[in-house]
Formats: C-alpha cells, structure tokens, sequence
C-alpha cells in the first residue's frame, strides 16, 4: 500500500487560511466537499476526538483523524497554514501542516490504521517539515508522499 | 436532518471510537504511542459523553435504539441502496425517502436505524 494512492490534487489546500484551531479544522473538512450537515458532524467528532488529546505531533505538523459514518469510504485531505496556528501540539509549538484522515466505522477493506499510521511514520522523517515548507504546489506534495513514504 | 438522527449518528460514531480504544488492536496502540493519548482518561470523557447524548434522546428512541444496540451496530449507513447492517437491497423509493434523513428509518430486513449517505 502506497500511501501516495489516497491522495488527490483536490484534497490539497497550500494556502489555509484559518487563524484558531477550529478554523483550521473546518477548513480541512470543506476539501472533503460534504454536504453542511455532515461537515457539522464531522466537525463536532474531530473536536471530540482532539479533547481526547492534541493530534498534533510535534515538528509543525498534526494529523486530525476520526472515524465517522458521515463518509463512506476512507477520505484524507491536506493543508498547510504558512504562518502556523495553536494548535495545542504537544511540542506546545505551532501547527503549519495538516493531514485530515476520517474513515466509515465499518470499512472492508480496513485502510484507516495502514493510512494513519504510515502519515505518523511520514511526519516523523528528519527532512519532512522542511519540505513540507518549501512546496509550491500540490503536484510537489503528491510527487513527496510518493517519494518517502512507500 | 432530524435532530435525533443527527444524535445517533454521532453516538455511533464516538461508540466507534470508544470500541476502538477499549478493545486493545492497533488503533489503541497508534493513539497511545503515536498521539500520546491517555486511554483511561479518554474512554472516561467518551462514556461520560455518550451518555450526556443519550440523554438528549426521548425516551421512546433511546429504548428503541438500546434494544437495538443489543444486537450490534444500530445505525448503519444505506449506501447505493444497499442497509450495510444486513447488505440487503432496499427499494428505490425507499431509498429516496431514507436519503432525505428527516425521520427516524427502520431497515424492514434487519431492524437497524437507517441513514442514507449519498
């Protein structure tokens, strides 16, 4: 499984352009194109989920995640907030890069855990935060993904 | 969407996570190693939510949606027409009326509540 495959050119935002934690979230859930409902859901499931514990990892980069039956197949999105926001991480320093990974409850062929933990293996290289910084466009984020984390 | 669906697909989705947590396997493991989560802390703050939401259920759903919990997953999502609680097919215009999400839907097959997701 190459995690490059779940990602598309559509679900990456270079540009976020929320300043709170909140904004950040919403924004990330607009790429996935829900209906108003269902982004509300999500929404509320995320900030549960992130009460549970900052998804934020440390080094810039946090990786919103939940399961929720608001979408039916696996869905992941990108973004990236040049200035940073609070995000609460646990390194206590700002947040510029998001991965959103929400998953249906039931899924059959089982890809959120494989997808969520190879963005957490992802996060941690030496060099990721850096050119995760210095990328221009979603095609260099995709070309990336596909580089380190096969 | 009618308010006591929109509950209980969010009561489905923190049992979901709650499950998770609890049961041991892998997505415990990524939280607690990975994200630092506190297991014990987080399943006390996802029970004392769920059942907070619970609450906000009439009496009458909550009965109904408990009885139904007893026998797995109560809401499941009706997906090109297909209740993916018992992966039977439901009638075309059934299924219009499910997706539309404004009453509370039972699947004539396995009994589940249903929710309609285009």
């Amino acid at each position: 499984m190459e995690l490059r495959e779940f990602f598309n050119k559509d679900a990456i935002k270079l540009d976020l352009q929320g300043e709170t934690k909140d904004d950040i979230l919403k924004e990330l859930i607009q790429i996935l194109g829900l209906d108003e409902k269902s982004e509300g859901i999500l929404f509320k499931m995320l900030k549960r989920r992130e009460n549970l514990g900052s998804t934020g990892i440390g080094r810039g980069i946090a990786i919103p995640h939940c399961r929720s039956l608001v979408v039916n197949r696996l869905r992941v999105a990108f973004g990236r907030k040049p200035g940073g926001v609070d995000f609460k991480a646990i390194d206590g320093q700002p947040v510029y890069h998001f991965f959103l990974i929400v998953a249906p409850p039931l899924e059959v062929s089982n890809q959120y855990l494989p997808v969520l933990g190879k963005v957490a293996q992802f996060a941690k290289e030496p060099d990721v935060p850096r050119r995760l910084q210095e990328l221009k466009t979603p095609e260099e984020f995709l070309q990336l993904i596909a580089e380190k984390a096969k | 969407m009618h308010p006591h669906l929109e509950i209980l697909l969010q009561l489905q989705d923190l049992k979901a996570q709650r499950r998770e947590l609890a049961e041991g396997g892998e997505v415990r493991r990524v939280e607690e190693e990975e994200f630092h989560v506190d297991l014990q802390e987080a399943i006390a703050k996802l029970d004392a939510k769920i059942e907070e939401m619970e609450a906000e259920l009439p009496p009458d759903v909550r009965r109904r949606y408990r009885q139904i919990e007893g026998r797995g997953r109560a809401v499941v999502p009706v997906i090109n027409g297909i209740c993916y609680g018992c992966f039977v097919s439901i009638p075309t215009a059934v299924v219009a009326e499910i997706e539309r999400n404004d009453a509370i839907r039972l699947c004539d097959h396995c009994g589940r509540i249903l929710y309609g997701l285009r």
